[in-house]
Order: C-alpha cells, then sequence, then structure tokens
C-alpha cells in the first residue's frame, strides 16, 4: 500500500526537503576545488562515457563526410579562385615570420604571450539539459589541465576550463550567462589595437558582447576580435570572432560591439586546450586581481 | 543476472543521453531549436507504473545523483527531481487505468513538467534569460516532439522488459 501523507513519510520528506536546500545552496557557490567524492564520481562516469561517445562520434564523422563530399563541386570552386591569393599571402607570412624571429633575437625577447603547448582532447559529453553550456572533455589534471586555461577549436575560442578531476575536465563555453565570465579581447585591423573585455552574451542573437570600448576609439564592423592575452591566463592572438554592430552601452560612457563567434559551439568533437607558455596569473582571465574584484 | 537488467538498461540510457545532447542545438530555417534527451525519466516512469515506485525512485536517486555531480555541479536537482517524478506517476497511476496507453501519456506530461520545473530553476537563479514564449517554442516543443517519438518506438519494449522482471519477481518473491 501506498500512504502519501503518513506522519513517518512526512517527517522524511520534510527532512528531504531541507536537505535538498542545503545541497544546492552548498554546491551552487564557487568551489575552487572539487570534493574527492564527486572527483571519483566525475572520473567513474567519465570512463562510461567515453565507451558511448567513441562510436557515436565515429557515426558523425561519417555523416560529416558525406556531407562534406556533397559540397565538394562548388568547395572546389570556390577554394580555386582563393588559391593564387593563398601563395602571395604564404609568401608573407613566412617573410614576416622570419623577420619576426629575427628582430626577436635582436632585442634578446624570448618568451611571447602568443607561445602555447597545444594539449589535445576530445569531447566526451555535452550536458544534455543544454541550460548550462558545459561540456566535459577527456584530459584532466593529470594530463597537465588547469583551470581557466582557453579551449579552442580550429576555427576559434569555445570556452575554458572550469573544473578538472585527474582524468576529465569540464569546459564552459563563452556563449554562457554567468556575468563572472569574462575573456580580455582586442580589435585588430585598425590603426592601433582596441582592448575591450568578452562580457556576456546575447542569446537572441547568439552573439557576444564585446564591453568597455573607449568611447574615443573607433572601430568598425568585420574587424576581427581575438583574445589580448593580458588576462594572465589566456595566449594572445586566440580568433574570437567578428565584429557585427557597435553601439553605446547602457550607460553611454563606453562601446559596446556584438561580436560573431568564429566557432561553432554545436557539434564539438576535437578541441584544444592552450596551455601558456608564459606564466599565468592566478585568477581568472579578466585583467583583475582579486583586489580589484572586490567592491 | 535478469536481477540488473532494469539497471543495466538504465545505464545504458543514462550514456545515450549526452551522446543524442551533442547533436543539440538544431539549426532550421535561421532559427535554433532545443532537443533534450529525456530516455531516462521516461525509463523510471515505466519502472513506476509497470514494477513499483520504490524500485523505481531508488534509481531515479541513484541516477539523479550521478547526473548532478558529472553534468551540472548543483548536487539535490536531479537527485530530487527524478524520484519526486516517479513518485508522482506511481501516484497517479494508482488511480487510473493502467495500460500502455495510458502510461505513454502520463511519461508525456510529466516529462513535460520535469522540463518546466528545471526552466523555472534555472530562471530563479538566473542561469538562463530565455523568455518564457521562447522556452516553449525552442525548447519544450522540439524536446517533447522528440521524446515521444523514442517513446512511441521504444515504449512497448520498456513496458515488455518490466513486466517480464515483475512476473520473475511474483515467482519467486524470495529473490528480494
Amino acid at each position: 500500500m501506498f500512504h502519501l501523507f503518513s506522519n513517518k513519510r512526512l517527517i522524511l520528506l520534510l527532512l528531504g526537503v531541507i536537505l535538498l536546500v542545503a545541497m544546492i545552496s552548498f554546491s551552487l557557490r564557487d568551489r575552487d576545488n572539487v570534493s574527492f567524492p564527486e572527483q571519483l564520481i566525475k572520473d567513474g562516469v567519465g570512463a562510461g562515457q567515453m565507451v558511448f561517445s567513441g562510436p557515436a562520434h565515429f557515426v558523425t564523422g561519417i555523416f560529416d563526410n558525406v556531407d562534406s563530399l556533397l559540397n565538394t563541386y562548388q568547395e572546389n570552386k570556390y577554394l580555386k579562385s582563393r588559391l593564387e591569393e593563398f601563395a602571395g599571402v604564404q609568401a608573407e607570412v613566412t617573410d614576416l615570420r622570419s623577420e619576426n624571429t629575427d628582430l626577436k633575437a635582436l632585442i634578446g625577447k624570448k618568451e611571447d604571450m602568443r607561445d602555447y603547448n597545444p594539449i589535445q582532447a576530445t569531447v566526451i559529453a555535452r550536458n544534455p539539459d543544454q541550460w548550462e553550456e558545459k561540456v566535459i572533455i577527456n584530459k584532466g589534471s593529470s594530463n597537465g589541465v588547469l583551470e581557466n586555461m582557453a579551449v579552442m577549436t580550429a576555427q576559434g575560442l569555445i570556452g575554458k576550463v572550469i573544473l578538472t578531476t585527474p582524468f576529465t575536465s569540464t569546459v564552459e563555453m563563452i556563449s554562457t550567462q554567468d556575468p563572472n565570465y569574462r575573456v580580455s579581447a582586442m580589435v585588430i585591423g585598425g590603426a592601433k589595437d582596441v582592448f575591450g573585455l568578452i562580457e556576456g552574451y546575447d542569446s537572441e542573437r547568439r552573439e557576444l558582447l564585446l564591453k568597455r570600448i573607449d568611447a574615443n576609439i573607433d572601430i568598425k564592423e568585420g574587424q576581427q576580435v581575438v583574445s589580448s592575452g593580458l588576462g594572465g591566463i589566456f595566449p594572445k592572438g586566440i580568433i574570437i570572432g567578428e565584429i557585427t554592430e557597435v553601439t553605446i552601452d547602457e550607460f553611454g560612457l563606453t562601446k559596446l560591439a556584438y561580436i560573431k563567434p568564429a566557432a561553432d559551439f554545436s557539434l564539438l568533437n576535437h578541441v584544444v586546450i592552450a596551455d601558456r607558455v608564459m606564466p599565468e596569473v592566478d585568477g581568472e582571465d579578466n585583467g583583475l586581481t582579486a583586489e580589484d574584484e572586490t567592491p | 543476472m535478469m536481477r540488473y537488467l532494469i539497471l543495466g538498461i538504465g545505464l545504458v540510457l543514462f550514456f545515450m543521453e549526452p551522446v543524442f545532447g551533442l547533436f543539440s542545438p538544431l539549426k532550421l530555417g535561421g532559427e535554433y531549436y532545443y532537443i533534450v534527451p529525456r530516455f531516462l525519466i521516461m525509463f523510471l516512469i515505466f519502472v513506476s507504473v509497470y514494477f513499483d515506485t520504490k524500485h523505481a525512485m531508488y534509481y531515479g536517486l541513484f541516477f539523479g545523483l550521478l547526473y548532478d555531480v558529472f553534468f551540472i555541479d548543483i548536487i539535490g536537482l536531479y537527485s530530487f527531481l527524478y524520484p519526486a517524478i516517479c513518485v508522482v506517476a506511481g501516484y497517479t497511476v494508482k488511480t487510473v487505468h493502467r495500460n500502455l496507453f495510458v502510461a505513454t501519456l502520463l511519461t508525456l506530461v510529466l516529462t513535460a513538467l520535469f522540463e518546466f520545473v528545471l526552466y523555472q530553476f534555472f530562471s530563479l537563479i538566473a542561469l538562463t534569460d530565455v523568455p518564457f514564449v521562447a522556452f516553449m517554442t525552442t525548447r519544450l516543443g522540439p524536446t517533447m516532439i522528440a521524446n515521444s517519438l523514442f517513446l512511441f518506438i521504444l515504449g512497448w519494449a520498456f513496458k515488455s522488459v518490466i513486466v517480464g522482471r515483475l512476473i520473475e519477481r511474483e515467482k519467486n518473491p524470495n529473490a528480494y
């Protein structure tokens, strides 16, 4: 028989609700590290998940291949038209690169914020309820992945590592609604590089918001936005996206630009985690120290 | 061996969900549609309806906890909602005639309810700013269509497996 509201059950239910609220408030706080039982569960589930995501990636790979086979003719036509241009650009890049190394040797500069050690990883799961933009990858702290490292695909930046366990890590995508998620960025292609912060995501336009740009500086649509490396963790020069619109922010003091992300956030498979060569600064990649953050 | 069949199916569905989640969001005609696979909770509701509510609750608690820790880092959300949905399912089915059509309908209604409660929760803690109408058209609608397809295809299989286990249990009740 099933008595929903007998006395014993009512007390149990109340205790359960209290426990629930306590657990939620405990886990909603910003936690720096994952507790041991959680790590155990995460690694265990992660191992099981890898068994399932392997074949799934294989199947999607086949569909992708068929899809690109169907587009071959058009792509080939387009690529041919770009090929001649490419040879010129290639020569120029080689020339500039060697000049850059020479100049660096001349002034004795060894380290560069652009340098990073790539850690290759595979996405094993995406949070299926999709309220939070998180994916889980198959490399963890035992592979040298640390919190706040930049994660990208070949197309551009997609997010940063927020939690690590020995064998998995959780990546929060750049398209999150989290107000504390910031990336220092700069706009290139103008007379001078313009610095700003990526803060927030417009879910209707599906575009990132670049804020805190000086109102006197002129930026235009179509200019590219890359990570600036000034936040202290991300390497310099990871492509983020392209400006689609420039407006004034809600206080009228600084400019706000909408940025179309270069990377595609759906159907992720292989990602690269950027382990910066230059010493990293503690904290998040927002250019603020802990003292600045306390209001 | 057969004893762990229900748990085994639950585990497979649990691991299948994120794999199918990788396909979402779906872009159709410039609009993005989110499809959330809810295989596990639908299976648990079936267990609750055809097997018994207590077992469904335990499985719900177990899988909910795994889900909370692995995916969303908010412990207590799914591990509360999964068992709660199973209780509601078990309670409702006592008052109506139990057949596959009713079970399917009940499952779909409860899955929609589940999705709605989650939306309310995430709006409350400000993790999402999706307006209600957009939630209905871009999330709940496509999610329910996809999940009902899944249920229409596999609902009878769920039922036959669970009823098979039930008969086996009634044959030798000492196993429990």
